[in-house]
């Protein structure tokens, strides 16, 4: 029975092939738009908790301001002390605490200028926390030691693509009207703005940059095996005795994830109402072609009903078709989503951002998912008009004309 | 069996006689009937078991208002049949008069505004509407002016329609239908659609439609109507041998006077109401 009703409704849909595919390209872009979304949401996740990893368990971030209004604490312009941040190398259970500053500088090089960021600490402290925090390592040349030296270091990105030539080791180049010596290139670390950025001693970046000196972040790792608890506890307690910096943040790893995690749950909302949205959109298309469906076809449901089709043969025709158009909208959403997340990965790579569309990381289930949806939707869609379809009198049905 | 004066019908054709002027009286065994006719009468005498026992098919004292917001038209006024088992009924009248109403109340198609509504012997007026759908599938086959097929189904699909929604019946092995199929001379048009065969070709495919399932009933809505006079007969011929050769019940509804020549009993209808007698006011008709 189920054979000869699918077997029927296919006919009917190939009868009217461009109907049929109309309505079920509204479905396809609903569809579509869920998978990118689907792909975008876990590609953020993806690149936070790469990040994440990268910095590793042992990892403690300071910054000035309060935990809740930490970009307004950067912005506010407050710093700790050079001294104050590296008593902390002090304490019990710390192993390194490596100060930085940063600053938004202008380079020139070959005569194209360009407003660069530079980060600025001592150079054994970045050396250090580039290799073991992302094992990064240079791509050319050598991490300078000389802290009062004209030398820079340069990310991946900053030395390979920033400028229209590439950056040579030994290369000059002129920030804020100093001329430095490229001392090296780092490896590609994944992080953008990192990648991007101008490297530069301590002593340097002050006397050129003319800004206060002074901490804006903190990188301080602890000694193997520390209890995470203890250590920030000793550090507050700490850091609350100076005066530059009323209020501080020590950003743990479970701190971060869980600060990153709560944007990415609101992100991850809005697309979530966004991807529900274009499904009803779908939904109202397969609706309003079932209804025009069942006027188009009164006279047929009336043909079927007179020759022995009973309510619940019609209702079942047009649940099954409506089911159809949404189970076929869902699988070429879902092929035509993945491409389209594929397609914007690569040029997402290109850009220098891998894995921010991530193509490979969309759990199959939820694709599962998105099928046993849409096929929900088309019956559902179907339901009302094809009970208006089933409780026409033969003879009523059959005068329509 | 004498009735009173009130409630006294034509046992044959179910007319209620209340009213009419002229009545006939048959004694048969020394019992007192009454009829609209003598063709009723004559009818009468040739199995009188038979027609005081319960007809096939039983319409008694059925309306069909319709409703179209304030405006209420009565299609069918007190209308009183019996047609019979086996025998091959006309129902004739001109446009508007409400005769493809009454047939859509005999093949239960609609649901009468009020009245009763017999199949052998079963009050089916208000019945679920899948209990009639299965005794239309399973009692009825029905054969439309407009053929009616679905556009979308070859003429073979078209035929097997009635077996996607009813049990089997019969063989319907593709066999068997290609046979039909070639008795009918459509051998070679069995995978064609219905826009692709002309109209006296597509009403053929209607009919073995109408025997997919067997039925006792074979119910036809102008069957000729849009057909030219030889295929018209053609059809006709066909339509008529199923009732004369295998004893189907066909009923036809028809503007054509010609049809009932050959009928048992003629169901003249003008303005809702039937006409008394048969050949009589069929004759009344014509002119």
């Amino acid at each position: 029975m189920l054979k000869d009703f699918l077997l029927l409704v296919l006919k009917g849909i190939r009868y009217r092939p461009m109907r049929s595919w109309l309505t079920v390209i509204g479905i396809v872009i609903g569809i579509m738009l869920v998978v990118i979304i689907l792909a975008l949401s876990s590609g953020v996740k993806n690149v936070i908790n790469q990040q994440l990893q990268m910095f590793g368990s042992d990892l403690l971030i300071i910054l000035p301001g309060k935990e809740t209004s930490i970009v307004t604490g950067l912005l506010g312009g407050q710093k700790f002390t050079y001294n104050d941040i590296m008593d902390l190398e002090k304490l019990p259970g710390v192993k390194s605490v490596a100060p930085f500053d940063v600053g938004s500088m202008n380079a020139d090089f070959k005569g194209e200028k360009k407003s660069v960021l530079v980060h600025s600490s001592r150079w054994d402290k970045m050396s250090a926390l580039f290799l073991e925090s992302r094992g990064t390592r240079m791509a050319e040349g050598v991490w300078p030691t000389d802290e009062g030296a004209n030398e820079v270091v340069l990310g991946y990105l900053a030395g390979k693509s920033l400028f229209k030539n590439s950056a040579r080791v030994g290369d000059e180049i002129i920030v804020q009207s100093k001329r430095f010596r490229v001392a090296g290139i780092l490896q590609r670390t994944g992080e953008q703005t990192d990648d991007n950025s101008f490297y530069m001693s301590w002593d340097m970046f002050h006397m050129i940059s003319g800004v206060n000196p002074g901490v804006v972040t903190a990188m301080l790792r602890m000694q193997p095996g520390e209890n995470i608890n203890l250590v920030t506890r000793q550090i507050r307690f700490q850091l609350e005795k100076q005066t530059e910096v009323t209020d501080f943040t020590i950003l743990t790893p479970e701190k971060t994830t869980a600060i990153v995690g709560s944007i990415v749950q609101i992100v991850e909302l809005v697309l979530v109402i966004i991807a529900f949205v274009s499904l009803v959109v779908g939904a109202v298309g397969i609706m309003n072609t079932m209804y025009t469906s069942v006027l188009e076809r009164t006279k047929q449901i009336g043909i079927m009903k007179a020759v022995g089709a009973s309510r619940d043969s019609i209702m079942s025709l047009f649940l099954i078709e409506s089911g159809i158009i949404g189970l076929v909208g869902g699988v070429f959403g879902i092929l035509l989503g993945l491409a389209v997340s594929y397609g914007i990965s690569v040029a997402a790579m290109n850009f220098g951002a891998p894995s921010l569309f991530s193509f490979v990381s969309i759990d199959y289930f939820e694709l599962v998912v998105i099928l046993i949806i849409t096929f929900i939707t088309g019956v559902l869609s179907g339901l009302f008009p094809a009970r208006a379809a089933s409780r026409l009198e033969p003879a009523e049905a059959l005068r329509y004309e | 069996m004498e009735k009173s004066e009130q409630e006294r019908r034509d046992p044959v054709c179910g007319m209620n006689l209340t009213g009419l002027l002229e009545t006939f009286e048959e004694k048969i065994d020394g019992e007192a009937f009454y009829f609209c006719s003598e063709p009723c009468a004559k009818r009468f005498k040739t199995d009188p078991k038979k027609f005081q026992g319960d007809p096939m098919i039983h319409l008694h004292d059925l309306w069909k208002v319709f409703h179209d917001g304030s405006v209420t038209t009565e299609v069918l006024r007190a209308i009183n049949v019996h047609i019979w088992k086996g025998d091959f009924t006309v129902i004739i009248g001109a446009s508007g008069s409400g005769k493809s109403t009454l047939l859509n109340m005999i093949g239960m198609l609609d649901r009468p505004s009020s009245g009763g509504l017999f199949f052998e012997g079963r009050d089916i007026a208000a019945t679920s509407d899948d209990d009639r759908t299965i005794l239309r599938s399973s009692k009825f086959g029905f054969v439309f002016q407009q053929y009616n097929l679905i556009p979308w189904l070859t003429a073979y699909d078209n035929v097997l329609l009635p077996r996607v929604f009813a049990e089997a019946k019969g063989d319907m092995s593709r066999e068997h239908i290609e046979k039909h199929f070639s008795d009918i001379g459509l051998g070679e048009r069995m995978n064609h659609r219905p826009t692709e065969l002309s109209g006296g070709e597509q009403q053929r495919v209607a009919i073995l439609r109408a025997l997919a399932n067997d039925p006792e009933v074979i119910i036809g809505d102008e069957p000729t109507g849009n057909l030219d006079s030889t295929t018209g007969n053609k059809i006709l011929d066909m339509l008529i041998k199923l009732n004369k050769e295998e004893g189907r019940t066909l009923i036809i509804v028809t503007h054509d006077v010609d049809i009932a020549k050959n009928a048992d009993q003629v169901i003249v209808i003008k303005d809702g109401k039937t006409i008394p007698s048969h050949a009589r006011h069929t004759k009344i008709y014509a002119e």
